[in-house]
């Protein structure tokens, strides 16, 4: 080495690294899941503790509750897209009816994404094959994985259980720290088994993206077989064949019934054991399922930017809408049925909702409330997208090219706005649609008025998302998926009762009518589309006076 | 009209407390090949993406053709191409939909050249981008630079992965864009690459341009190389003005001379010479002197 060169080598011996060999993989993917085990812990607890505290409140008499009762836990299409609604009558069964279903899809979407993102997606990204270089095999590191995955899920189960059991031991509530335990655990099992799924499906397929693909069409399978197992059809034998089925089984907080943690422990173990076995068989990188690695050129799309934005998200917002079309479609199903025998404690609770109206008006108004959660993740994933592009490089190849930031950026909002007008479209059409089939009367025009009248809260949450893309690029998914988060909380809260109107002002939801129980109120939603252009706008002008920034 | 294809005025960028460069003025003619050395965290990726819009300055201006690259990044564009070190591209596409795209972006594709170059460059473009290896991810960026036939060449660490067949291609090809009258801007660690490629070489340290000229104007300031072996005694030649590193082994000598290389050649002619070997220093040695003047790496 050159003396000139200045660097003054100095040579010593090999230290030993702290930390097993044997475990630093698990620690640093126990790392990472401890993280989203922590945040999504916390969102199970509050939703648990939200859902018990809410019912004792709302139903403070025997009446009521047994009104409750009477109107759900009869109800076969209630059963089928929540699950059976055994004890309406107590805090338990409430609980377990209100939220449970929720929080298994949440768990299994949850252990899904975790599991690929730390499989795949480290081998998608190289870092796999820097890990693999040290003392470790594919078997061992993908084993070595999973004992971190296993850690933030225990780290998910803890605080979900440790919220719930306080929230149990509040004298109203009256529910024990040990039956809240088994809950929190029946909670979380959806999630052991799917980032067993997620792992199997990391070893399947070449990408993390075809990786999820798999996991969520095996819980789209899921889900169906046990609404099937749950429509009063007479095949509620078919519950034992689907994983969620098996979780409704454990039938935790009303008759616990712990021989159904069997199956989904030698699921979750088996697909673990299949996972590991299957890293070894295959390279680095490679896929037992074949990729395919050749294709003949496709040219329609690419015409520039936002061309090639519309071929890359095609699949994922197909995804939604089919999402949004087809929960509105079963909204507008169970809406006659569901609306007249809603009692008046019901209707109460809707309207702390801000739902207004009685009857079918109002349950529809709840179902489209969830539609506009669904667009509003829509419009949280349109301007992630967007970031994503700039962390991951690919948008310097458009900002060398004759392509001005204000292009690039305008398309991209312009094609978000786009496919939020058409969610909203989507999910009036399809709720009229399923209503006419059982003769309930709404017209087309005021469904998709209700339809349409969803998009200006996703608006703004887009050009909330933009306005932090422009300023601060780092932030942009945590401060979206925040305002979308803290809008969902006060809309869950708000069913409290107890919520003064300036917190309830902060939800972009609450600014919403309740269409189609009341007509849309245009002047608030043109207000919302003026926010969130306008926020837009100023994201804009900050984005062209920036630098561009890596993840 | 000015003849410059690129031209920097005292273009600063900060990160924080962090001078990433520092007051550059540069100028590159038109048609010139120009390379751009400096060890890692130099400067020189952030005086690219300065002149490519992506940063904004601190302070100071710059200039492609005349045109402000803030204040006219579209038009400045539509007049370069630029390869970038670490590709990045869209792993669903296939080679040929990304050329596609980038040329249709651009607005201007030889399309006969393309194809040529896909020959040249042995890509196989109907495979997707994620099955291609980083040599291929680098060719398809290379050949979707070099297919617009822009004026000006920006290229950053543009050989990076590629193997020596494919870099003497590219080399082809760089020789080929100036015989066309392109201009190129090249920033690179190798040092060969630059040495048999570029008309003129800037050094940069700490983000301040701290050389620049020819390769025949940098060996004219730097010390000539020159060995010696001798019949009978060696001679002392620490004394001999100009000299300096004198290395003796046996009756061999070595040494370096900066300046006038008479006094060493007069007391050479009075020992018993009977082997005498001068060079010139390479690029290599240039830059490794350059950078060992403090006794530290930029």
């Amino acid at each position: 080495m050159p003396a000139d060169l200045g660097i003054r080598a100095r040579i010593k011996a090999p230290v030993r690294a702290s930390g097993s060999p044997a475990t630093v993989v698990t620690a640093l993917s126990a790392r990472k899941a401890l993280r989203s085990g922590v945040l999504w812990g916390y969102i199970f607890g509050i939703a648990i503790a939200s859902s018990e505290i809410s019912y004792v409140k709302i139903y403070k008499t025997a009446a009521q509750r047994a009104s409750l009762a009477a109107t759900y836990g009869t109800s076969k299409a209630v059963s089928a897209l929540f699950g059976t609604a055994p004890q309406l009558q107590t805090v338990h069964g409430f609980t377990v009816f209100k939220i449970s279903m929720t929080l298994m899809i949440l768990g299994a979407v949850w252990g899904l994404l975790t599991s690929t993102r730390l499989l795949r997606g480290e081998e998608d990204a190289g870092r796999w094959d820097l890990l693999l270089c040290g003392q470790t095999t594919r078997r061992g590191a993908t084993a070595q994985t999973m004992v971190g995955l296993g850690a933030g899920l225990v780290t998910l189960w803890a605080l979900t259980a440790i919220i719930a059991v306080l929230a149990g031991l509040e004298s109203s509530v009256g529910i024990g720290a040990g039956p809240s335990i088994y809950f929190a655990l029946a909670m979380v099992a959806t999630a052991a088994m799917f980032l067993a799924v997620g792992a199997v499906t990391s070893q399947l397929a070449a990408t993390r993206r075809r990786a999820t693909s798999f996991g969520a069409a095996f819980l789209g399978i899921s889900y169906g077989l046990r609404l099937i197992a749950d429509a009063g059809m007479g095949l509620h034998g078919l519950i034992w064949t689907s994983p969620l089925g098996w979780v409704e089984e454990l039938q935790p907080l009303t008759s616990p019934h712990p021989l159904a943690f069997v199956p989904i422990v030698a699921f979750t173990a088996i697909l673990a054991a299949v996972a590991v076995h299957l890293a070894g068989t295959r390279d680095v990188g490679a896929s037992i399922v074949a990729d395919q690695t050749h294709a003949p050129a496709r040219l329609g799309l690419l015409f520039g930017p936002t061309g090639l934005s519309i071929r890359l998200m095609r699949g994922t917002v197909i995804g939604w809408w089919v999402a949004i079309g087809l929960s509105a479609f079963i909204y507008g199903l169970i809406v006659e049925s569901a609306g007249t025998t809603i009692s008046g404690s019901v209707n109460e609770v809707f309207s702390k909702l801000g739902v207004t109206g009685t009857g079918p008006d109002a349950v529809l108004g709840v179902c489209f409330l969830i539609e506009a959660i669904l667009i509003g993740f829509v419009a949280a994933g349109q301007v992630t997208a967007a970031r994503a592009e700039e962390a991951g490089g690919t948008i310097d190849h458009f900002m060398v090219q004759p392509v001005s930031r204000a292009a690039w950026l305008g398309g991209r909002c312009l094609l978000a706005l786009v496919v939020l007008v058409l969610s909203g479209v989507a999910a009036g059409i399809l709720a009229w649609l399923g209503a006419a089939t059982q003769h309930t009367g709404f017209s087309v025009a005021s469904l998709l008025g209700a339809g349409i009248n969803l998009v200006p809260p996703a608006i703004v949450i887009l050009g909330i998302g933009v306005l932090t893309f422009g300023l601060r690029p780092r932030a942009t998914s945590i401060v979206v998926y925040a305002v979308l988060g803290w809008s969902l909380l006060i809309v869950i809260v708000g069913g409290f009762g107890t919520v003064s109107h300036w917190v309830l002002d902060t939800s972009v939801f609450h600014h919403m009518a309740s269409a189609p129980g009341v007509p849309p109120n245009w002047e608030a939603n043109g207000i919302m589309t003026a926010v969130g252009a306008a926020a837009a706008l100023v994201g804009g002008l900050a984005f062209r006076r920036r630098d561009l920034e890596g993840a | 009209m000015s003849n410059s294809a690129l031209r920097t005025e005292g273009l600063t960028k900060h990160f924080g407390d962090v001078v990433a460069l520092d007051h550059l003025d540069l100028e590159v003619a038109q048609g010139e090949v120009v390379g751009y050395l400096g060890p890692n965290g130099a400067g020189k990726t952030t005086t690219i993406r300065l002149l490519l819009g992506l940063s904004l300055p601190t302070e100071g201006r710059a200039e492609i053709f005349g045109l402000d690259c803030q204040r006219q990044p579209v038009q400045t564009h539509r007049r370069l191409a630029f390869v970038a070190g670490e590709a990045n591209l869209w792993p669903s596409l296939t080679g040929a939909e990304t050329l596609a795209l980038l040329g249709r972006v651009h607005g201007q594709v030889d399309e006969a050249y393309r194809d040529e170059l896909i020959e040249r460059f042995d890509l196989d473009p109907t495979k997707k981008v994620r099955a291609y290896s980083k040599g291929n991810h680098q060719k398809v960026i290379l050949i979707a630079a070099l297919m617009v036939r822009p004026d000006l060449l920006v290229l950053d660490e543009p050989t990076s992965g590629l193997d020596p067949l494919m870099e003497q291609t590219f080399r082809h090809c760089i020789h080929e864009a100036r015989e066309r009258g392109q201009t190129v801007f090249l920033s690179s660690h190798m040092m060969s690459e630059v040495e048999a490629l570029c008309d003129r070489v800037g050094i940069l340290r700490d983000g301040k341009l701290v050389e620049i000229g020819t390769l025949a104007e940098m060996r004219h300031l730097s010390a000539l190389t020159v060995e010696a072996r001798f019949d009978g005694a060696v001679p002392d030649l620490s004394v001999v003005p100009g000299v300096s590193a004198v290395d003796v082994n046996g009756s061999m000598v070595r040494c370096q001379v900066r300046g006038p290389i008479e006094p060493l050649v007069k007391a050479l002619a009075a020992a018993d010479v009977t082997d005498l070997l001068s060079r010139e220093p390479s690029l290599e040695e240039l830059f490794l002197a350059r950078y060992g003047e403090d006794g530290r790496a930029g």
